[in-house]
C-alpha cells in the first residue's frame, strides 16, 4: 500500500517556533469535545472566517518544534473537520507527532517550507518521489521519509488500523 | 564505536545483540505503565474488548496502573471512572495502586524503574524513572500497542549527552538547573532524542533532586532523559527493583547526535515566565511581581529536600495573610517521612495548606486560579489554564521561592530567607 499524495493550498502558516497547538482553538474551549463545534473555533480568534474559508484537503504549514508545550487533540479535531488534509512542518515536537499520526492525521517533516510557500499557494506532498512540488511557484524541496512504522500507521488511517493490519504477526 | 545506554536497552528488550539510532525493532517492554485517566485507559480498555477480542492481558505482571489523578474525586462520573480502572484491574489480575501518591514517583519506589529495564506509559513525565537507569517513554495513543501486542514498534532514539558540572549555590536547585539547561540549549536541543545526562554536578545530586530534571525532558524537545546509574541509585532499587537483570552504562566511545556542557556554579533561581515552558528568565527579573497563589509538589517537585527547603525558608515566619499556599508531597511515603522529621508541622505554623499526594493540584483540578490571578508554582507546565483560568498566569520556581513567595505575595529570592535560617542554627 501507498500513501495517497496529499495536495491543496496552504491554509494556514504558522510563523513561530515552538507553535502550541493549543492556541488553534483557544485555551479556554480545550475541553470541547465536539468536532463541529472545534471546526468553528479553529483560528477564529485570528480570522473569524476561517472556517468558511478552508476547502477539503487545504494544509497546514509550521515552523520548527510545531505542536511544542502539552498538546492536545482537539485543535486537529477540528482541523481535521473542517477538511484539513495534513500538516507540513520544519520539524515538530515529538509528543505532537506521536498524537496525530496515532490519529492517522499525516505530519511532514520538510525543512525549509517556511520560506518556500504563501499563504493559499497550491502544494502537493509525493511521499512516492519524497518531494513537496508548490504548484504555484513551481519549486520543490525535500520531504523527510517516515519510519515504516509512522507510514504503516498513516496508510492504516490511525492506531487501531494500524494493530489490525499486524494481526497474524509472530508474537 | 560504542553505544548509549538508551540503545542498549532497546537491544536487550529486542532480543538483538546490538542496536543503533535509526533502527526500527520489535521492542518488548518490560513494563506498561498508565494512570487512569478520561480518553485514555478507559478508551484503551474499551478497544481491547471490542476491536480486537481481548479479555485478559497475557502477562499481568507487566502492567501496571496508578489512581492519582481526580483523588479525591470530586463526582459520581470521576469514581465511575477509577471503579472501571479497578475492575478491569481485578479481571486482569493488574495491580492498580490508588492514592499512594503521583504514579511517576511511585513507580519508582515499587522498583518498576529497574536499572536497565524499558517502560512506556502514555504520559512524557515517565522519563523521571531514568534516574535509575531506567528508559521510560510517554508515547500517547500509542500506548494501545503495548496492551494489545507483545511487541511495539520502535525506532531507536539518538542520544544528546549533557554534563553538568560545578556547586549549587544555596537556595538555587535542580528545578533551576533544569530550566537553565533549556535556557542555554533551547526547548528543541534534543527534540525527538534521548537526553542522557551527567557530570558531577549530577553525581553530587540526591536522586530526588535528579528526578525532577528527568521529569521534565520533554521540555528540552526529548522522547525522555536517562542517568547511567551510579551506586546511589543502584543502591535505592536494590530492595526495590522488580526484575533481576543486570544494569547497562553507555560506553564511553557511544555515538552521540551531540555533546554539551553546563557548568551551574554561577547560577542563580530561575522563574520560567508564562505562558511557555520554553521562558526561562533569572527571579530577579521579575522578582516584586504579585502572586496570590502557591504551589509546592507535583511529580517534578514535591519530594523530602523541597519541602524541608521550603520550611527552611518559613521558619520562624508566616505567609502573607490571604495567600494560598498549596503544598502537596509528591508520595505518601514522601509525606511520611516529611511528618517523621517535622517538616510537615514547620509548614502548618507557617500557614500551609497542606494535601496528601494527588496530581490535582498540577492541572487546575483542585486550588484552580480565577482571571487576573497569577502563581507562583513547582508544576509541571505553565501553560495558560493549567491552573485555572486562560486568563490566570504561572510562574515556575524552585520550592524555596515558592516559599519565599508566599511570605511577600510577590514573587521573592529565597536565599535571603535560607541565609538568615542558617544564622539562626548554630551549626
Amino acid at each position: 500500500m501507498t500513501l495517497p499524495n496529499l495536495k491543496g493550498r496552504v491554509a494556514w502558516i504558522f510563523e513561530d517556533e515552538d507553535f502550541d497547538v493549543d492556541q488553534i482553538v483557544g485555551v479556554k474551549n480545550i475541553k470541547i469535545k465536539d468536532p463541529d463545534e472545534l471546526a468553528k473555533l479553529c483560528m477564529a480568534a485570528e480570522e473569524p472566517d476561517f472556517a468558511e474559508k478552508v476547502k477539503p484537503g487545504d494544509l497546514l504549514v509550521g515552523n520548527h518544534n510545531f505542536g511544542y508545550g502539552h498538546p492536545h487533540y482537539p485543535p486537529m479535531i477540528g482541523m481535521r473537520k473542517l477538511g484539513i488534509g495534513g500538516v507540513i512542518g520544519e520539524s515538530f515536537s515529538p509528543g505532537y507527532w506521536r498524537g496525530e499520526i496515532a490519529m492517522g492525521f499525516p505530519q511532514v517533516i520538510c525543512p525549509g517550507i517556511i520560506g518556500a510557500v504563501s499563504r493559499w499557494d497550491e502544494i502537493e506532498v509525493d511521499w512516492q518521489a519524497g518531494v513537496l512540488r508548490n504548484l504555484t511557484a513551481g519549486t520543490e524541496l525535500p520531504i523527510d521519509p517516515l519510519s515504516d512504522s509512522d507510514r504503516e500507521m498513516l496508510e492504516a488511517g490511525g492506531i487501531v488500523g494500524y494493530l489490525h493490519a499486524r494481526e497474524g504477526e509472530e508474537a | 564505536m560504542g553505544f548509549t545506554i538508551a540503545e542498549k536497552i532497546l537491544a536487550r528488550v529486542s532480543g538483538k545483540t546490538e542496536a543503533r539510532a535509526g533502527d526500527e525493532l520489535l521492542a518488548k517492554p518490560d513494563f506498561v505503565i498508565a494512570y487512569d485517566f478520561p480518553g485514555y485507559t478507559d478508551v484503551i480498555f474499551r478497544q481491547m474488548e471490542e476491536e480486537f477480542g481481548i479479555e485478559k492481558v497475557a502477562e499481568p505482571d507487566r502492567y501496571a496502573l496508578f489512581i492519582d489523578h481526580m483523588v479525591p474525586t470530586a463526582t459520581a462520573a470521576e469514581e465511575d471512572l477509577h471503579e472501571g480502572t479497578r475492575s478491569w484491574g481485578k479481571k486482569n489480575n493488574v495491580p492498580v495502586y490508588e492514592r499512594k501518591g503521583i504514579g511517576h514517583q511511585v513507580a519508582a519506589e515499587l522498583g518498576y524503574a529497574t536499572p536497565g529495564a524499558f517502560v512506556v506509559h502514555f504520559d512524557g513525565h515517565i522519563s523521571q524513572l531514568g534516574t535509575f537507569g531506567t528508559l521510560a517513554i510517554g508515547v500517547r495513543r500509542h500506548l494501545l500497542e503495548a496492551f494489545v501486542k507483545e511487541r511495539i514498534k520502535f525506532q531507536v532514539p539518538e542520544t544528546v549527552r549533557i554534563d553538568i558540572s560545578g556547586e549549587l549555590q544555596m537556595g538555587v536547585t535542580s528545578r533551576d538547573v533544569f530550566h537553565h539547561i533549556v535556557r542555554e540549549l533551547g526547548p528543541r536541543a534534543c527534540r525527538g532524542m534521548v537526553m542522557e545526562i551527567g557530570g558531577p554536578a549530577i553525581e553530587a545530586m540526591s536522586l530526588e533532586a535528579r528526578q525532577t530534571i528527568n521529569c521534565l525532558a520533554m521540555f528540552t524537545g526529548a522522547i525522555t532523559a536517562i542517568n547511567n546509574p551510579d551506586e546511589k541509585a543502584l543502591a535505592y532499587m536494590r530492595e526495590r527493583q522488580k526484575l533481576d537483570i543486570e544494569p547497562l552504562f553507555s560506553d564511553p566511545d557511544a555515538t552521540y547526535h551531540a555533546r554539551h556542557e553546563i557548568d551551574i556554579t554561577n547560577l542563580e533561581p530561575v522563574a520560567v515566565i508564562p505562558p511557555s515552558p520554553a521562558n526561562t528568565r533569572d527571579l530577579s527579573e521579575v522578582a516584586g511581581t504579585e502572586v496570590q497563589v502557591g504551589y509546592l509538589g507535583s511529580c517534578a517537585s514535591g519530594r523530602v529536600e523541597d519541602l524541608a527547603l521550603a520550611a527552611d525558608v518559613l521558619e520562624g515566619r508566616r505567609i502573607k495573610d490571604g495567600f494560598q499556599l498549596y503544598v502537596i508531597p509528591t508520595s505518601q511515603e514522601i509525606m511520611e517521612e516529611a511528618a517523621s522529621k517535622g517538616i510537615l508541622n514547620r509548614l502548618i505554623n507557617a500557614g500551609a495548606f497542606i494535601s496528601s499526594s494527588s496530581c490535582d493540584y498540577c492541572f487546575g483540578r483542585m486550588g484552580a486560579m480565577r482571571e487576573g490571578q497569577k502563581a507562583v508554582s513547582t508544576g509541571t507546565l505553565n501553560v495558560r489554564g493549567r491552573m485555572g483560568s486562560p486568563d490566570s498566569d504561572i510562574y515556575i520556581v524552585n520550592a524555596a521561592a515558592v516559599a519565599a513567595s508566599a511570605i511577600e505575595g510577590k514573587i521573592a529570592d529565597p536565599r535571603p530567607y535560607l541565609a538568615a535560617a542558617k544564622e539562626k542554627v548554630p551549626s
